[in-house]
């Protein structure tokens, strides 16, 4: 190796004394400001296809709650004369009107708004459940073995049989809806809240709060929540389209809710009836449902992805 | 030695600069290392961890993560340029053929499911394309080289079947399986126990001289280096700062990072004082790094080193190192610092042994035994395990993995419940079973841990603040807002945290400053006995010896006994007081620390303090390596008790092998009076 070449030309002999030591500085690491939440959202919002679906969920949510409050139109209103019947898609009616002479746009999104409030709400319910019911699952060695049996117990009765049976007990209505799909989801969702739980249970900050006697509520609620609070948002993003698609497979099978409830399910359904000759009646609300489901499923996955910090590159 | 120097280098790589394009930013990972790899010699890359030495090392193979690549300089092997490969086919006919690779946690090179047979067959008949049957022959024939017995029977095995030892030299099979000319180790044995530890390397070096590999080994452990390398180079912040001949980099070394390192080790620190430590962590490489990188963090740093980068100077014909303390107009300087050194050196005297003539009692565990249910089995990790701590000292705890010492420390901190025998009196009060909640509270108060991982132990989602105040608001130990904040001030600025760091998250801060945070939350409660639990393992070699200084500082200051947990005898002989070493659940020795490393009788303390690797090149070459097999003793007709056999000395052995021990003894006193 040439020394020569590499020596600056020259160099100051007073410079080469000792230099004033910054403490400081000294111990200035090379840490990295990385933080979870903005890594994790980083990662969410870098692909196209979610911000375009996050986008087009907000518009539809939107639009569902403030089409109902600024719409005249009354999406119920049947119309006697036959040529307001089974019209196509125009200026007036943008999707049509339905046998009956129903705005089928004004009752897409009276449908959507039902269909998202019943999604909404057995998320809440499976996922808030569900995430109670993990934790003491997880936390209590002593209950295993009841909930393994009534994991058992609950998710091997096929779910159809036991949606078809509750909805023949009980008289078709929203309620009976809700209760048919959340008295059964939330199992799942805690059995996957077990596990996340019980390989963090015993992680050494968890026990270093219990040598510092830590009560369980504030273990609970500071060192188990903050970490699986992405989990929740993910299931919760994945429940809605999961929902929404029983309600409209209820109604498939005949056991959903009455006709004269307007949710997805039921305009799918109707349109289904005259498919062969007004293939738009079905078409149109099925593009949305299919939307909200491929773009509620999407995002929770992409979620996922970007909450684990492997992704965070 | 002489004659290496006049052939050519095999494998050459100069000014290698390697960029990562990291969350949107470049990371410059290399920054112009070079080297020079000779046949059959061993190299080891040391420094500490983010210095780019695996990095370095990967872009010999092309392994290098997705988004990194090498942007300039040149890697020459026997005539091909390296850096010129695009694709895979390429790096294949030099990736684990020519330059193979053995990293540290064997489970990441293994597939789980796959018999460990069929994977070196596999890598054997992917290379040459030898045919199944043969390839199978001779992947049994390599079994046995690495020294796997049975190998016809284990060829069948999948690696959960192994221990980590086991799996490493199944993947050094694999990795020899080709008859690689260089084989790169990264980390090799860091995951593995000390007496493992020095088996492996003892194979590594049989290997390298029936294949005439050349071997490099990418490691912070200089005891280890000091072990198996012909030629050391030291890496910093992406360079290579000094390079040269082992003994030259141990006993002359000329770079300020490379003494730090040296200085820094607890082997060769003296008792009582403190030890030398590097303060900050190796620089952000995100940042354009101006002059000596060592610098910032160098208190002896020149003016210049600030403003220049200097350049490579030669010692000697083997020894070069980059630091402007070499430049002829630094003479006087260097001098000066050198007399500094020398002084202080003969200044310093060992404390005095702890006096245990008026010591109490603090913690006595009586036949403690600890049961665990593994499905209908149980297992006993800790087998009737009686000693007692004095207050005022350090008992250490050693023994290898799944020995059970963790165990321990935890069944004193009371995590366990119902699966805990036997009895731990606390200033003469039961502590095992339930305890009334004004009990629990006090004993929170005074016993405390501290925890192996720095990263494992703290909540990644709570404030610094936070962190540290938990066991104050568990008890509400302070008056108002106020008087809480004020001691955790009070205490970050007794373990060395700038009180700015309060509103920080964990991961905004380096190993060895999560472990002060780790130590200012269980010091807040104002203990006066901590379970440290292996507080320093995890930690690069210069903050360990920050955090022994702390743990240090903090017990002369508050006055505090330590339950020290280790498996590293060299670290638990700078600060401990007495040592009681483990083996599977049962204490075997206990005694004084000075006299344990004179005099160790128990042959698994022996076997133990053999494989102790020692950070100077002549010491480690000559040292017999001692093994242990339970099977040597007769337990069966004759059971084990744990006898004093001389005063403060205990140990496990039945009526003949104490009359053994008591010869012994006899014999060195003998030996001494002479």
């Amino acid at each position: 190796m040439d020394e020569k070449k590499k020596m600056p030309a020259a160099l100051d002999p007073l410079k080469f004394r000792a230099a004033v030591y910054d403490q400081i500085a000294g111990e200035d690491v090379g840490f990295s400001n990385y933080s979870y939440w903005r890594s994790t959202l980083r990662t969410f919002f870098r692909s196209k296809a979610v911000v375009f679906l996050v986008t087009a969920v907000l518009a539809m949510i939107v639009m569902s709650i403030v089409y109902p409050i600024v719409s005249s139109v009354d999406p119920r209103a049947v119309v006697v004369d036959p040529r307001q019947w089974n019209l196509r898609p125009s200026m007036d009616h943008f999707f049509g009107t339905d046998s009956l002479g129903r705005d089928i746009w004004a009752r897409a999104w009276y449908g959507a708004r039902n269909s998202f409030l019943l999604g909404f709400a057995i998320a809440c319910s499976d996922v808030g459940f569900g995430t109670l019911a993990g934790a003491l699952w997880g936390y209590n060695k002593k209950l295993d073995p009841f909930f393994v049996e009534l994991y058992n117990i609950i998710t091997n009765i096929p779910s159809t049989v036991y949606l078809v049976l509750l909805a023949y007990i009980m008289n078709t209505s929203y309620l009976t809806l809700f209760f048919a799909m959340a008295s059964r989801g939330w199992i799942v969702e805690a059995r996957f809240f077990r596990n996340r739980i019980l390989s963090i249970r015993d992680s050494e900050y968890n026990i270093a709060s219990r040598c510092l006697g830590t009560p369980m509520h504030r273990i609970a609620f500071r060192n188990i929540v903050p970490h699986i609070i992405s989990l929740i948002i993910m299931e919760a993003a994945l429940c809605i389209p999961y929902s929404i698609g029983s309600e409209v497979f209820m109604g498939f099978v005949g056991v959903g809710l009455p006709v004269d409830a307007i949710t997805l399910g039921n305009i799918v359904n109707q349109g289904r009836q005259s498919f062969t000759l007004h293939p738009y009646q079905m078409l149109l609300p099925t593009a949305i449902l299919c939307l909200i489901t491929v773009a509620f499923y999407v995002i929770g996955n992409k979620f996922a992805d970007a909450s684990d910090p492997r992704n965070h590159v | 030695m002489e004659q290496q120097r006049k052939q050519e280098p095999i494998l050459s790589a100069k000014d290698v600069r390697i960029q990562f394009n990291l969350r949107g930013q470049i990371l410059t990972a290399v920054r112009g290392a070079s080297l020079d790899l000779y046949e059959g010699e061993t190299l080891a890359i040391v420094g500490e961890s983010g210095c780019g030495k695996s990095v370095f090392t990967k872009s010999f193979i092309g392994m290098l993560d997705k988004n990194g690549r090498v942007t300039g300089g040149s890697i020459h092997y026997r005539g091909e340029e390296l850096t010129a490969y695009t694709t895979e086919q390429e790096w294949l006919k030099v990736r684990g053929k020519k330059i193979a690779m053995v990293f540290q946690d064997p489970m990441t090179s293994l597939n789980p499911v796959r018999t460990i047979g069929e994977q070196i067959t596999e890598v054997i008949t992917w290379h040459f394309g030898t045919e199944h049957e043969k390839a199978k022959q001779e992947a049994i024939e390599i079994l046995k080289k690495v020294g796997i017995s049975d190998a016809e029977v284990r060829y069948r095995q999948y690696p959960g079947e192994f221990s980590g030892g086991m799996r490493q030299r199944v993947v050094i099979a694999t990795a020899i399986a080709c008859r690689p000319e260089i084989l790169i180790c990264d980390e090799p044995t860091t995951a593995l126990d000390v007496t493992v530890q020095a088996q492996i390397l003892k194979l590594i070096k049989e290997l390298q001289q029936e294949y005439h590999m050349t071997v490099v080994y990418i490691t912070h452990d200089l005891g280890v280096v000091a072990n198996v390398a012909d030629r050391v180079s030291v890496m910093y912040a992406g360079q290579i700062v000094e390079h040269g001949l082992v003994r030259e980099i141990f006993h002359e070394p000329a770079h300020p990072y490379t003494k730090a390192l040296l200085q820094s080790l607890p082997q060769l620190g003296v008792k009582g004082h403190e030890l030398y430590s590097i303060k900050g962590t190796p620089p952000n490489l995100f940042k354009e790094i101006r002059g000596d990188a060592f610098a910032p963090r160098n208190p002896r740093a020149m003016e210049i080193d600030f403003e220049e980068e200097p350049p490579m100077f030669q010692i000697s014909e083997t020894h070069w190192a980059k630091t402007w303390l070499l430049h002829p107009l630094a003479e006087g300087y260097r001098a000066k610092i050198e007399a500094e050194d020398a002084a202080r050196k003969d200044k310093i005297v060992p404390d005095s042994p702890f006096d245990y003539s008026h010591a109490k009692k603090l913690l006595q565990v009586k036949d403690l035994s600890v049961n665990f249910k593994l499905g209908a089995k149980q297992f006993k990790a800790v087998d009737t395990v009686s000693f007692d701590i004095y207050k005022g000292e350090t008992l250490s705890l050693v023994g290898e993995s799944g020995s059970g010492k963790t165990t321990i420390g935890r069944a004193i901190m009371r995590i366990y419940g119902s699966n805990v025998e036997g009895s731990i009196l606390y200033e003469g009060e039961e502590i095992t079973g339930r305890l009334s909640r004004e009990k629990a509270k006090d004993l929170h108060m005074e016993m405390q841990m501290i925890f192996q991982d720095p990263m494992a132990s703290l909540n990644e989602r709570a404030k610094v603040d936070y962190i540290i105040s938990e066991g104050l608001y568990n008890y509400h130990l302070y008056e108002d807002e106020k008087d809480r904040e004020r001691k955790v001030v009070a205490i970050m600025q007794e373990v060395g945290l700038s009180q700015d760091f309060i509103t920080r998250f964990p991961h905004e801060f380096s190993g060895g400053q999560r472990q002060r945070i780790g130590i200012a939350r269980s010091l807040v409660m104002g203990p006066d006995f901590i379970v440290a639990d292996e507080p320093i393992s995890a930690l690069d070699v210069s903050i360990r010896a920050q955090v022994i200084n702390l743990l240090n500082k903090m017990k002369k200051e508050r006055n505090l006994t330590y339950l020290f947990i280790a498996h590293d005898l060299s670290v638990v002989r700078f600060i401990s007081d007495r040592i009681a070493v483990i083996h599977k659940g049962r204490l075997v020795e206990l005694a004084p620390c000075e006299e344990l490393f004179a005099q160790p009788l128990h042959p698994y303390t022996k076997a133990l303090l053999s494989a102790v690797p020692y950070p100077d090149p002549d010491v480690e070459r000559n040292k017999i390596l001692l093994t242990y097999d339970s099977r040597m003793h007769s337990y069966e007709t004759d059971p084990p008790v744990w006898t004093e056999i001389l005063p403060g000395h205990f140990i496990l052995a039945n009526r003949q092998e104490i009359a053994i021990y008591q010869k012994e003894i006899d014999d060195a006193a003998g030996r001494r009076a002479e």
